[in-house]
């Protein structure tokens, strides 16, 4: 189908966008790639009176550091991670994600901003930020504001964006020393909406194992401490501790009601558990040495 | 060679390099890149399939790389470099890729093969080494009906593999590019429409009249849900709130009652909001109430602005004390069934997710009118919005996981 008919803005700086967007209210749409906004306008889901277009404005287009964070602006794509124009957090850690997200067609207009404002359960930046502890810098016309990602999105497809505000930037912590990091999707479909997602962060020098599940139908899941999902041992690095049971009935409690759904997304977790763990290095054997 | 179009309404000014050629135009903001080079540029080699970023045909070379023709809109490409599969007839990898694909069979129909071409130069230009995987999954965004990818699959290692053995290294091509979207310019001077109102927008969700449709007792839902909440007041009070429509659709955002025909019968309507997707659903439902059991039945029906995204729906209410601490608990059975373009989000499990989201509102709302404060009539806060869909279900509805409305493999920005 075709797009409803609207007006276009292309605005050349964030303080015009900004105004474009208190003045449009509910009539006007923000589109950076519009790889999201661009199939809803088509099917004509989406009608707005205004698209404000941002993806010139050059503000949006930079990355820099903020101490031991990266900042990405919000019109930076998945390919510019994807090919390492943008520096990563460690280890391509963010390159390995962005490589997997849809088709590089895609990946080459949609943005990191416009993702994670269009916010879909299953879209990979908000698990996987969400595991990195990322935090959203918003504007208004009034003021700025950072948000950490895990209050950021509040439901399937809904943020805490208020009203004539637009996402500038993402701040991403530098992986800790020593940290590893799993990511597993799984779609019947190269490219396609996952049905199911988990990254894990394992940081062995403070202990903390932290999880994220995405893809269900409600924003990700976060398990702060995902040790209690391996048993009470979990020496030696084995992942033979991971207790189904426990995940399971931790995703029943988060409203996962199908058991088959459950069981695909424990066995994703286990596998984005063990796809970080074999890298992670064995602690007892390295005091030894 | 330069060409002028003619002024349209509505319209925005932007100059592009096609193949080569420089293209002023006047371009109406919601005609996408395909539309624009097939109807305008009469350059039909590029293909519209799918229209929403999954089959790849529309694939063109925006700024040199690949991008979905049919997502990009042509006025927000002013100053962006496009070229088609007609602007690759002298291209040495394109012309390489042609020759294998006629010699590898890699096609039959042909609709594919133009996006296929620009993918597979995309990839040959990428990748140093014929890595049959890396092949499969770079290929996996262009979908052929007809070969079974083989013969392509083949066609595009065989050239990798030529400019290996002539040593011409693949990869860098993308390092020294701009960030950002590829095609997406800074404007040169500032481009923001004199007035909003210079553009016929779609017609306010307020001013719609859709006919009621009717609703029909012998509908069996395709989706069921449950959701359950607790109110602090006698069960006595909370079940009469219940059978004061107006009351119910105070405190349910979105929701208004038009009139009230007989006793048991509401005109009315739903607005619904579902990330960027507003909806307003207008129809009518009949209410039945179990005065001893403390049950009630609200079975309903309505279609949005146009009729072309209609629903059914039905919830039945049960309002139990809970005798351990004295509160009231409630439990709604929900069940639903859409059709139209809204259908085609296709996840029942979204709709529970906003269900629950507008059930607490619901319930809040409730309780602070059971406590004498008049409930707000929430308009349209646009964190709860999705909300409404509860009530939705009782009279109209709608909504969807949006992904499958995208068939699921859909892009994402």
């Amino acid at each position: 189908m075709k797009p409803a008919r609207f007006a276009l803005a292309r605005p050349r700086d964030l303080e015009t966008a900004l105004s474009l967007l208190a003045e449009a209210g509910e009539a006007g749409k923000i589109m950076a790639g519009g790889q999201s906004l661009g199939p809803m306008l088509n099917l004509r889901l989406v009608e707005p009176e205004l698209v404000i277009d941002i993806a010139g404005i050059e503000e949006l287009r930079r990355f820099g550091h903020e101490g031991d964070r990266l900042v990405i602006g919000a019109c930076i794509t998945h390919a510019d991670i994807e090919d390492g124009r943008v520096p990563d957090i460690g280890d391509g850690v963010l390159a390995r994600v962005a490589s997997g997200i849809a088709y590089r067609a895609v990946r080459n207009r949609g943005t990191l901003g416009g993702s994670l404002a269009h916010a879909d359960p299953a879209a990979d930046w908000l698990t996987t930020l969400m595991a990195l502890d990322a935090m959203v810098e918003v504007a208004s016309k009034a003021a700025r504001r950072r948000v950490p990602l895990g209050s950021f999105v509040t439901g399937a497809l809904a943020t805490a964006l208020e009203p004539g505000e637009l996402i500038t930037a993402l701040h991403v912590p530098a992986i800790a020393k020593g940290a590893r990091f799993g990511f597993v999707k799984h779609c019947r479909k190269v490219g396609e909406f996952a049905h199911a997602m988990s990254a894990v962060v394992i940081d062995p020098e403070r202990d903390r194992l932290r999880a994220v599940t995405g893809a269900i139908d409600a924003p990700p899941l976060v398990i702060e401490d995902a040790h209690a999902l391996l048993g009470k041992t979990r020496s030696s690095g084995s992942v033979r501790r991971f207790d189904p049971g426990i995940v399971d009935a931790a995703f029943q409690t988060a409203g996962i009601e199908d058991a088959v759904d459950r069981h695909v997304h424990a066995t994703v977790l286990r596998r984005a558990i063990e796809n970080a763990w074999p890298v992670m290095p064995d602690r007892s054997r390295r005091q030894a040495a | 060679m330069s060409v002028v179009l003619a002024s349209r309404p509505h319209a925005r000014r932007a100059r592009l390099t096609v193949n080569g050629d420089t293209v002023e135009a006047d371009i109406e903001p919601r005609t996408h890149l395909a539309d624009f080079v097939r109807d305008d540029l009469h350059l039909t080699g590029t293909h519209l399939g799918c229209e929403h970023g999954v089959c790849g045909a529309c694939t063109i070379l925006l700024d040199g790389e690949p991008a979905r023709s049919c997502l990009t809109f042509a006025a927000a490409c002013d100053g962006a470099d496009v070229v088609t599969i007609e602007g690759l007839d002298d291209d040495a990898v394109a012309a390489e890729l042609r020759a294998a694909f006629t010699r590898e069979h890699a096609l039959q129909c042909g609709f594919c093969t133009p996006g296929m071409l620009v993918a597979a130069r995309d990839l040959v230009l990428r990748l140093s080494e014929p890595d049959e995987r890396r092949v499969r999954l770079g290929l996996s965004g262009n979908l052929c009906r007809c070969t079974g990818y083989a013969g392509i699959v083949r066609a595009v290692m065989a050239v990798i593999a030529d400019r290996q053995a002539r040593g011409e290294t693949a990869g860098g091509h993308e390092a020294s590019r701009m960030l950002g979207p590829v095609g997406a310019h800074c404007p040169s001077v500032e481009d923001v429409p004199a007035s909003l109102h210079a553009v016929s927008g779609p017609e306010s969700a307020a001013g719609t009249k859709a006919p009621p449709i009717p609703v029909d007792g012998t509908f069996s839902p395709a989706h069921r849900f449950r959701q359950t909440f607790t109110v602090a007041f006698p069960p006595e009070d909370v079940f009469a709130l219940f059978g004061e429509v107006e009351a119910v659709a105070a405190c349910l955002p979105g929701a208004f009652v038009e009139h009230l025909p007989a006793p048991d019968r509401i005109v009315g309507g739903l607005r619904v909001q579902l990330g960027p997707i507003r909806a307003s659903f207008r129809g009518q439902a009949v209410i039945e109430r179990d005065e001893a059991a403390r049950t009630g039945r609200i079975l309903g029906a309505g279609a949005d602005a146009g009729g072309r995204s209609a629903t059914q729906g039905e919830i039945r209410y049960a309002v139990t004390p809970d005798e351990t601490t004295g509160t009231t608990s409630v439990t709604l059975d929900v069940g639903y069934t859409l059709k139209g373009p809204l259908a085609q989000f296709g996840r029942p499990g979204l709709v529970r997710d906003i269900a629950s989201r507008l059930t607490s509102s619901f319930a809040g709302n409730l309780e602070a009118r059971l406590a004498g404060a008049p409930a707000t009539r929430n308009d349209v806060p646009s964190g709860l919005n999705p909300a409404r869909l509860l009530f939705s279900l009782a009279f109209d509805r709608l909504m969807r996981g949006w992904r499958r409305l995208i068939g699921r493999d859909g892009p994402r920005s």
